[in-house]
């Protein structure tokens, strides 16, 4: 499949996407989270796409497995309402805080800590300690 | 900014229409009136039978948990069991996908309730504090049902026994489109109860929970004993009752919990929480989400399932549906600077609707330690992932791409002007 973006085009293997796609789709979707630390590099390395074309369009292709998994997760009775009224507002004043912080801190620092945090929460899950 | 603002006034009033409709405010407290009433069954009367113990209990009315004294005389000699449960009913259920022992086939059957009770616990006597004890010691995999039978239990567990439980019969090509799978008949009496304590072990997980030692019974077969219902727990009536064993059993009386502010009951999850915790939790993991670029969600579950009894499914279910919202505004902003490859997206994007067609529906089929241990694996390589992108190499192609990126992204929002303009 060729994709035409803002002049350039680019070949892309969507036999590869689609697998790669359906199967972050079907962990995230189970797990409950978005996805999108995982199809950035899916197709920035995956499907070899630079970085501006795959921003705007990883976010797309994970907002629909996250209305699908949304609908499903209802559909099954695992939503609670009352519980995302208390995480909902938080979500949104956290995404209008963010940028404000952002500024003032490096994002390298910022994805080290992440790391750091990320594998001790991972070692907690997986009961070593 | 007004924009903003605007779609933050519609969203929290929204919810608000929401939460009213849902009856989450609607005055709860008036019925106490009633329930107080009815919940005054202590039965001073003798009992019908001779055998059948009676009961007494101190209170019938506690404030986000608490202890009740519940006293009673049962025929000398024999051993007390006292059952407390909660009318209030949550959804438990559990795959069952372990080999026969004798055929070794597995079975793939899903068995299901929405009618285990928030709270349960069965509290034997005093005598059993050791064997309980053991049972604690054996970790994840103990067994409610052998559980029962070592404390000696087994004859009085009776409530959860006779919940509805259906099972389906799980295919490959079911989990596939993503259903449940063939509803299969009804189980006898045996099998129901027998299904139920697993379903026990599914929804409260330790053997703390459910179980307790606390029955004082003297010679004369009077008995006493402390149920203590902890913080946190589901607002409602609490029914508790005496047993000897099957046929011997004792009124069931009635306690009324009540929880106040901030705590709120989540009907779904069967838990009460501290409106505060998750809240700011989710606030903390949503900026923290943004700094780093990646959506909070994978940090938010673990933790949630770690820091609250909150069923995994659940946790699931309602975290997905809080990135939603961030993620549509997202396209938005990219889509009124035409930055958005929806030939790409879409193409990619119906893969994954697929896949998320059927993940929710394995969130069911696996337990809260797979669930944990699954987790735990996909953070690593998370972890992995993030640490590939802060290397030299990629930072240097990274600082190139975003070069690009922010090149192309001025000449996008431009070219969006110029056509306003």
């Amino acid at each position: 499949m060729t994709v035409s973006f803002w002049g350039h085009d680019f070949k892309v293997n969507i036999v590869f996407g689609c697998i790669g796609g359906f199967l972050i789709a079907i962990v995230s979707s189970m797990f409950g989270f978005g996805g999108g630390p995982f199809m950035v590099p899916l197709m920035t390395v995956g499907l070899g796409l630079p970085m501006y074309i795959v921003v705007g369009s990883s976010l797309l292709a994970i907002f629909f497995n996250t209305l699908m998994g949304t609908m499903r997760h209802y559909q099954f009775g695992n939503f609670d309402l009352v519980f995302f009224l208390i995480m909902f507002p938080a979500a949104i004043i956290g995404g209008y805080i963010a940028p404000q912080i952002a500024k003032r801190v490096s994002p390298l620092t910022v994805k080290r800590i992440a790391i750091a945090g990320l594998v001790l929460l991972a070692l907690n899950l997986l009961g070593v300690y | 900014m007004k924009r903003t603002w605007l779609a933050l006034v519609v969203a929290f009033s929204a919810a608000l229409v929401m939460l009213i409709q849902d009856g989450a405010f609607a005055e709860k407290p008036k019925q106490d009136g009633k329930t107080k009433a009815a919940a005054k069954t202590e039965t001073k009367a003798a009992p019908a039978e001779a055998s059948a113990p009676t009961i007494q209990i101190d209170k019938t009315l506690l404030d986000n948990g608490g202890t009740v004294v519940v006293t009673g005389k049962a025929p000398a000699g024999k051993p007390v069991f006292i059952e407390v449960w909660a009318e209030d009913a949550v959804r438990a259920s559990r795959f069952d996908a372990d080999a026969d022992k004798e055929t070794g086939k597995r079975p793939y059957i899903l068995y299901l309730t929405e009618e285990m009770p928030a709270f349960y616990r069965m509290i034997v006597p005093k005598e059993g504090k050791e064997t309980l004890e053991k049972i604690k010691k054996e970790g994840k995999s103990w067994s409610f049902s052998k559980a029962l039978k070592d404390l000696g239990a087994d004859q009085a567990y009776s409530v959860p026994a006779k919940k509805k439980i259906e099972r389906y019969q799980a295919t490959l090509m079911g989990s596939i489109i993503g259903s449940r799978g063939t509803l299969l008949p009804a189980m006898d009496e045996k099998e129901n109860a027998k299904r139920s304590m697993q379903l026990v072990k599914a929804r409260f997980r330790s053997p703390g929970v459910v179980l307790g030692a606390a029955v004082d019974v003297a010679p004369d077969g009077a008995y006493k004993a402390e149920v203590k219902i902890a913080h946190g727990m589901a607002p409602g009536k609490y029914f508790v009752a005496a047993a000897v064993d099957k046929t011997s059993r004792s009124e069931t009386v009635t306690v009324e919990n009540k929880i106040g502010f901030p705590l709120i009951y989540l009907n779904n999850a069967g838990t009460s929480v501290n409106i505060f915790g998750p809240f700011f939790l989710t606030l903390v993991i949503a900026i923290f989400g943004v700094l780093m670029g990646a959506g909070g969600g994978f940090i938010m579950n673990p933790l949630l399932v770690s820091l609250w009894p909150l069923p995994h499914t659940v946790v699931a279910g309602t975290v997905m549906p809080t990135v939603l919202f961030s993620q549509g505004s997202g396209i938005y902003n990219y889509s009124k600077i035409k930055f958005i490859s929806w030939k790409l997206g879409v193409a990619i994007g119906l893969a994954m609707v697929a896949g998320g067609f059927i993940g929710p529906k394995l969130t069911e089929l696996i337990t809260l330690d797979q669930f944990k241990f699954v987790f735990g694996w996909i953070l690593l390589v998370l972890a992995g992932l993030m640490f590939w992108q802060t290397t030299p190499g990629y930072l240097a192609k990274n600082k190139k791409e975003q070069a690009i990126l922010q090149e192309f992204k001025k000449q996008a929002e431009a070219a969006a002007k110029a056509k306003k303009g």
